[in-house]
């Protein structure tokens, strides 16, 4: 019989008590909390499609034991850009860069991307590609996402250095 | 507006279409009216803008919802069991115990799907053929009772490559024998005995190709419900209707009460033509449980049996004069199709791409023990291409000759084929603009060390233009918002942002107010799948005539506004003028003085221009890096231009541009399934063991079209984008290998052992 205790975690913000969590923080997430952003692609850690925010750091959902992530802090894509669907400015330049095709693979790249900013605040282009390697596109969106990826940095370097708020990337 | 008078209106003609490389005669009506073409310099703004994809939002936030993410109340999952012999019979069949576990509602075994759905019979006839299915509470639960059905197989002799299925004393792979009905598939023009004859040297190779998977990240899946006797069926796939068609015939019930969804789809790539086992089994099911039923393959389901590019061997004999002059093309083809499929093999391309007055081809398709084949993007071209431009590189070396200058030598003006002249055709604006881009005639330094550099190059043609039926809706709602209403369908190709561009220019429409409805079966005018490269060329015609007759009606009700005449009217970013004043109106003044008066304007897409041929056409250069110790190849650069006609949203096209040439890549590099001979099993049904291309193998790209509108090919001057890309990506890389080490490749994907047994020794 699997555990089954009853638990608290916080998912973009949000409280939720969970019963009787029996499966990964994947099935969680899209089945109990019906936050189904975050794909489902190869479900054992090979795609980067499942990519989430536990605590702050990148895992895969897929991976990850629901039952291990009482107390924890979640983000997934849902939660980069506001309750109302607006969006930051890592998911205004996927747009403007044209950086999903699909999709599918798009959540995990933004959290992924996500992630590498807040540790690189101006990666290179090999820092971007080794930290996003392991998230697959199969549309071959790559060169978009990187391009995406480095107008956020710029535009966050300079609205720091303006200090004025985060701005939004323009211009292809 | 402009119009052009066009006999029988109305009356219905024959028209080719070209699908994947067959030719298809259809009837279609002539349509009402017959827009004048949108020339190179007819001043546009929205068609041809780098418009943000207007379903990008969605995509970004995690609010898409793909058939994964649908779910019904009361909603159950489905699994289907799979074959655990490559041939034979089921000799026992006992779903006792897992009928027996909780959470299981139903299980179909041998007999239980109706004939037509071709599902679960006793025969094997390849590993992992769906053999059963469960149905239960969750996810978990079906596939725990999965597992719990115990099968047992009487094993019989298979063929799980071509030449076990042709060997004398092959066993059968399955009831009306080994070859496809059409095998050998022979194709001819002039005399090969003569072309030789008149070739100064002639060469010989053999090429082979890899059986190549289509590897969507999002699974083929389909979730149903019955209401009645209606059945709904959210399903990812790149055609509603014929998926429709599909499953009214399995289920035997009328059109019109099956409804096929599609909104969000996570690729397709060609392998999502319509419905599959997937879709029966959840249509089934629901029915029988009375239930809505969601069945998914899983990953490895999704790799071993949702269809793939067929291996080839390609025997190519190809012959010149010293100048380069081709005079004979000569192939002899085998391709193991899989259990299923269409002789769809590489000798298309062989017969388009260059003038040449003896060609030949002789395509042998076999069936083998293995999950069938579909289409993958450039089918039969992509495979070809490797095959081809090996030969034209090989030719160039013997010749002594740039292959650049080889390929201009032999240019072709007309379809070489049927000596129709083309809608359009700047192959050689490609090989200029490409070449000059890449530096193909920068000379290079002599290599020395381990890690030697190569260059190659490699030309592409692909029949891309579209065709009928296919038809559209434009409909002005009283605030003037408009829906595009279209049964087509994006598969992250960007159908939804490039058909919204063509209705707002050709409505004189602010794009903003502008919304493509598509992706459902029951509201939507009929489109056909999306493949071929085809949707532009076939929807994009209708929507923009749908949006011509909605402005027409909408200038006939603001003429008597304005106090003028409807021909007196112009409209630009929703906004009617009237010409030489400066009167002017809003639509959506227009439309509140309309009050519900509904603008609904009707587009079809007419029939293909007799006698042309229409193709997009290109040219790739590649730059690899090659460890001689490793074998390791590195892509550095790939330049690709490409002719498409015009371009609706060049951002858009360059995305395609660029996976596409990331799939060929993959081909070239890494890219193979490995099917054990003796099991008939797959052996890497993963995503890490199936490598396609990450992040960290991604070249510089250059991606681009060489201008110009195709006035002649459609009166949007668009021509289809998706699958050119990935037919040339194979074969440049391959020759930039070749040229690194200073040998030939006749095999891909180029793995580095692969590679290490190619460089010459002295190396
Ligand atoms: S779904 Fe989790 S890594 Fe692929
Ligand atoms: S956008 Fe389609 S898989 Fe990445």
């Amino acid at each position: 019989m699997a555990i089954s205790l009853p638990m608290q975690l916080t998912v973009n913000g949000r409280l939720h008590r969970v019963a009787e969590p029996q499966g990964t923080l994947l099935d969680l997430l899209r089945d109990d909390l019906a936050l189904t952003g975050t794909k489902l692609v190869c479900d054992r850690g090979e795609c980067g499609a499942c990519t989430v925010l536990l605590d702050g750091r990148t895992v895969y959902a897929c991976l990850t034991l629901a039952a291990a992530c009482d107390g924890t802090t979640i983000t997934t894509v849902e939660g980069l850009g506001g309750v109302d669907g607006s969006m930051n400015d890592l998911q205004q330049a996927f747009i403007t860069h044209d950086a999903a095709q699909c999709g599918f693979c798009t959540p995990g790249q933004l959290i992924a991307a996500h992630d590498l900013l807040v540790r690189h605040a101006a990666p290179s282009e090999s820092e971007i590609v080794a930290a996003m390697s392991g998230n697959l596109c199969r549309c071959g969106t790559y060169p978009k996402i990187v391009r995406a990826i480095q107008a956020v940095a710029a535009a966050r370097h300079e609205s720091s250095a303006t200090s004025a708020t985060p701005g939004v990337p323009r211009g292809a | 507006m402009a119009r052009k008078a066009k006999p029988k209106a109305g009356g219905f003609v024959p028209t080719t279409v070209e699908v994947e490389g067959r030719t298809e005669t259809r009837i279609v009506e002539v349509p009402a009216f017959e827009p004048e073409p949108w020339t190179t310099d007819t001043p546009l703004h929205i068609v041809g803008a780098r418009v943000p994809r207007m379903d990008a939002h969605e995509k970004v936030n995690g609010r898409a919802r793909y058939t994964a993410d649908i779910t019904r109340p009361g909603m159950l999952h489905a699994v289907i069991v799979r074959a655990h012999t490559a041939r034979g019979h089921i000799a026992q069949f006992d779903a006792s115990a897992a009928r027996a576990l909780p959470g299981v509602y139903d299980i179909m075994g041998p007999g239980d799907a109706p004939a037509k759905t071709r599902l679960f019979g006793t025969e094997i006839f390849y590993h992992d053929q769906p053999v059963a299915a469960v149905c239960a509470d969750t996810l978990a639960n079906a596939e725990r009772a999965a597992r719990a059905i115990a099968i047992s197989y009487n094993h019989l002799p298979f063929a799980a490559i071509f030449d076990d299925a042709a060997a004398p004393d092959a066993p059968l792979v399955k009831p009306g024998g080994n070859f496809a009905p059409q095998s050998p598939v022979i194709i001819e023009r002039g005399e090969i005995a003569a072309g030789l004859a008149a070739a100064d040297i002639v060469i010989t190779r053999e090429f082979r190709t890899p059986v190549q998977l289509h590897s969507a990240l999002e699974p083929h899946g389909a979730c149903a419900e019955w209401e009645g006797d209606r059945l709904t069926v959210w399903e990812s796939t790149q055609g509603i209707f014929r998926t429709r068609g599909d499953v009214a015939r399995a289920l035997d019930i009328p059109q019109s009460k099956v409804r096929v969804i599609k909104d969000y789809m996570g690729g397709g790539f060609g392998a999502k033509n319509g419905a599959g086992p997937h879709t029966y089994v959840a249509a089934l099911f629901a029915k029988r449980m009375n239930r809505a039923v969601r069945c998914l393959n899983d990953r490895e389901a999704e790799q071993v049996d949702s269809g793939n590019r067929p291996a080839t061997v390609q025997r190519v004999t190809i012959g010149a004069k010293k100048n380069g002059t081709l005079t004979v093309i000569q192939l002899s083809a085998d391709v193991p199709l899989g259990i299923s499929g269409w002789e769809g093999g590489p000798a298309q391309i062989y017969h388009e791409l260059y003038a040449c007055p003896n060609v030949r081809s002789e395509e042998r398709f076999a069936y083998i023990n293995a999950s069938g084949m579909q289409a993958f993007r450039g089918p039969g071209y992509v495979e070809g291409a490797f095959g081809l431009e090996g030969a034209m590189n090989a030719l160039a070396t013997a010749l002594r000759m740039d292959p650049l200058a080889l390929r201009r030598k032999n240019f072709t003006k007309k379809d070489p084929r049927q000596g129709r002249p083309y809608s359009g055709n700047a192959l050689l604006a490609c090989y200029t603009e490409g070449a000059e881009r890449f530096g193909w005639n920068t000379s290079r330094a002599a290599q020395t060390g381990r890690v030697s550099r190569g260059v190659g190059l490699a030309a592409q043609v692909w029949p891309t233009g579209g065709g009928p039926p296919s038809y559209a809706h434009v409909r002005i709602n009283a605030d003037a918002s408009v829906d595009v209403l279209a049964g087509t369908q994006d598969l992250g190709t960007g159908a939804r942002t490039v058909l919204s561009q063509i209705a707002a220019e050709a409505l004189g429409a602010n794009l903003s107010h502008v919304r493509a409805i598509i992706g459902d079966t029951e509201h939507l005018p009929y489109a056909g799948n999306s493949w071929g490269s085809m949707t532009t060329p076939s929807v994009g015609p209708a929507v923009r005539m749908a949006a011509m007759d909605a402005q027409s009606q909408l200038f006939q009700a603001a003429a008597a506004m304005l106090d003028t005449t409807p021909d007196m009217l112009d409209a630009r970013d929703s906004r009617l003028t009237v010409r030489n004043t400066d009167r002017s109106m809003s639509f959506a003044d227009v439309c509140k003085r309309l009050g519900n008066v509904m603008i609904y304007g009707k587009g079809s897409r007419g029939p293909n221009p007799a006698n042309t041929a229409i193709n997009t056409f290109g040219v790739q250069f590649a730059e690899v890096e090659v460890h001689l110790d490793t074998g390791i190849v590195k892509v550095l650069r790939i330049v690709a231009a490409h002719d498409a006609g015009r371009i609706i949203n060049p951002t858009l096209a360059e995305s395609q541009l660029e996976g596409g040439i990331l799939q060929g890549m993959g081909y070239a590099l890494t890219e193979e399934r490995i099917l054990d001979r003796r099991l008939g099993m797959v052996m890497n049904p993963s995503l890490h063991d199936y490598k396609i291309p990450t992040m960290a193998d991604v070249p510089q790209i250059d991606a681009f079209f060489v201008a110009g509108a195709d006035a002649a090919a459609n009166h949007t001057g668009a021509r289809g984008i998706a699958e050119p890309p990935v037919i040339p990506t194979a074969p440049a890389i391959a020759a930039a290998v070749a040229d690194a080490i200073g040998a030939e490749v006749l095999q891909i994907p180029l793995t580095p052992w692969r590679v290490l047994a190619s460089v010459p020794a002295r190396r």
